[in-house]
């Protein structure tokens, strides 16, 4: 006896979502706005550091941005360089053009002349124009790639969602010892809902590695802080992979993410 | 007693700021005007001056000369647009941007643009860099709409800044305000700030504060002046009190000396 198996066509259920849809999640599935865990958090943040750093005011404050909670010590992290921050400064220009519905064709030209417009003349700016013509090329292509990923995936972006780009927090903590800086490179929903509403998303041009979780949730800890209600998911895209992950925010997780400040904090307070 | 309240920003401590507000206005008179013109005039100057609060804050020191670029157009795009969607509910804030923007360009279209001015910096702006415009206006008018949203009390966002031409002393003061709450017959100002309030924080309030007392026909006070900083999610507000609107006054003076030192030594 045989049985002859059946060409078949794999179909499924969906077709693959893009960024946004993961981002705005269900509608009707939605928490209610937690406006409770800020001042919890604040309260473990401040007990921490005081254990860490003591009562003494500093003449110069810690500053923690996302990148501190990437890498470990023994890391070098590639995306520092200068090429890759260029590169980095040009995907996320490239992101708020999209996020107003502009067609970004021209990926490099368009995204250099509007960081242009924003900085004027910097360090990094100097560094293109010094670029010989295969550099620049490279760089070109380079962008140019990134850019592509990011425009298949992102999926439409409604101004009904309230899309804001670059917004950047500041926190003091522990009478100003302590300083967290953050910059959310897209942000849509909005704080005066009554069910939680906003998404973050930071868009990185390397491969997400170990301390994507890390990044992803010092967001939605510094979010919660600068404005009271906990974000409602924080998510993370990579442009060099095309991998998005995404982390719903509850309360273990904004505890984690304090955890996580202090052990930077205790590993930076060590090596002094 | 000048008193400068700090407080973590949420909708409930903003809307407290403006209910705990003092209720009566304090008034600005001519003899107060006169007294302000003759120190002004002591301080020579070889070109028109123009003070704000954020010279106060750095207290005179010079600045780069003033360019546009998609930061500071943000405020005045950002502004009209919330203006322009109160006024059509069908309008979203980032529709009302776009208008905005085209009634910009339109401006250039039709003559009534002077050069140097946004219009003129829009018209011959890229595609790209409108974008980019049209990204940080719509931060703007979102964090403006959304701490707006949550006020109780009537409210209306500012039409202008507040100008005043101190009479023959050759300068010109500017206040900004964002948003105008309404209780009663007084009114407090709401001004929303980029990054962190730094420590000449209150001193910067209290010269908008001033300016705007001054720029009001009648001279009177604004009862509060609340700064918010979303970014830092601090709020800070200063009462409309006359010892507050005099020190206002002399932090503006003391600001038109330093930058008069600071001009002569250049000169040197």
């Amino acid at each position: 006896m045989w049985r002859q198996t059946l060409r078949m066509t794999s179909l499924l259920d969906a077709s693959p979502l893009s960024v946004m849809e993961v981002l705005r999640g269900e509608r009707t599935t939605r928490p209610v706005a937690n406006a409770s865990a800020a001042p919890g958090l604040r309260a473990l943040l401040e007990d921490g550091i005081f254990e860490l750093l003591g009562p003494a005011l500093r003449d110069e404050p810690v500053t923690l941005r996302a990148s501190s909670l990437q890498s470990t010590p023994h890391t070098y992290d590639l995306s520092r360089s200068t090429p890759a921050q260029v590169r980095g400064i040009l995907i996320t220009q490239a992101l708020r053009l999209m996020s107003v519905g502009l067609d970004v064709d021209d990926a490099f030209g368009e995204t250099l002349l509007a960081w242009r417009a924003d900085v004027g003349t910097n360090e990094l700016t100097n560094f293109v124009d010094q670029l010989d013509a295969d550099e620049r090329a490279r760089l070109v292509t380079d962008v140019t790639a990134h850019c592509v990923t990011l425009k298949r995936s992102l999926g439409p972006l409604s101004n009904r969602w309230l899309p804001r780009t670059s917004l950047r927090a500041y926190q003091r903590l522990a009478g100003g010892n302590v300083v967290l800086r953050d910059v959310i490179d897209l942000m849509v929903g909005t704080t005066t809902s009554d069910v939680a509403s906003v998404a973050l998303l930071d868009v990185t041009t390397s491969p997400l590695g170990e301390g994507a979780e890390r990044v992803m949730r010092y967001h939605a800890l510094v979010q919660t802080l600068r404005t009271s209600i906990a974000p409602l998911r924080s998510s993370m895209f990579s442009t060099a992979t095309g991998d998005l992950w995404s982390l719903d925010v509850d309360d273990e997780l904004l505890t984690r993410a304090a955890l996580d400040v202090l052990d930077v904090l205790s590993q930076l307070a060590a090596s002094a | 007693m000048s008193a400068l309240t700090h407080r973590r920003y949420s909708r409930n401590v903003l809307n407290r700021l403006i209910e705990e507000a003092p209720s009566e206005s304090k008034s600005l008179t001519d003899d107060h005007r006169h007294s302000l013109s003759a120190r002004f005039r002591g301080v020579a100057s070889a070109d028109h001056r123009r003070l704000d609060a954020w010279m106060v804050e750095r207290a005179g020191q010079p600045m780069g000369a003033f360019r546009w670029s998609p930061t500071t157009a943000k405020r005045v795009v950002g502004n009209a647009a919330l203006r322009r969607a109160l006024h059509d509910p069908s309008l979203t804030r980032f529709d009302a941007v776009d208008i905005e923007l085209t009634d910009q360009l339109l401006r250039v279209a039709s003559g009534y643009a002077r050069s140097g001015s946004l219009a003129s910096y829009l018209a011959q702006a890229s595609p790209s860099v409108l974008g980019l415009v049209s990204a940080e206006a719509a931060n703007w008018t979102t964090q403006l709409g959304e701490a707006a949203e949550g006020i109780a009390a009537p409210w209306s966002v500012a039409t202008s800044d507040a100008y005043y031409d101190v009479a023959r002393a050759r300068t010109t003061l500017r206040g900004r305000r964002d948003l105008i709450i309404n209780r009663g017959l007084s009114r407090i100002l709401l001004r929303v700030r980029a990054g962190a309030p730094g420590k000449s924080a209150g001193p910067g309030l209290r010269a908008d504060l001033t300016i705007d007392a001054l720029a009001d026909a009648t001279g009177l006070a604004a009862t509060r002046v609340i700064g918010l900083w979303p970014e830092a999610g601090v709020v800070l507000s200063v009462d409309g009190t006359m010892e507050d609107l005099r020190s206002g006054a002399r932090d503006l003076v003391r600001t038109a000396v330093a930058h008069q030192r600071q001009q002569l030594a250049r000169a040197a």
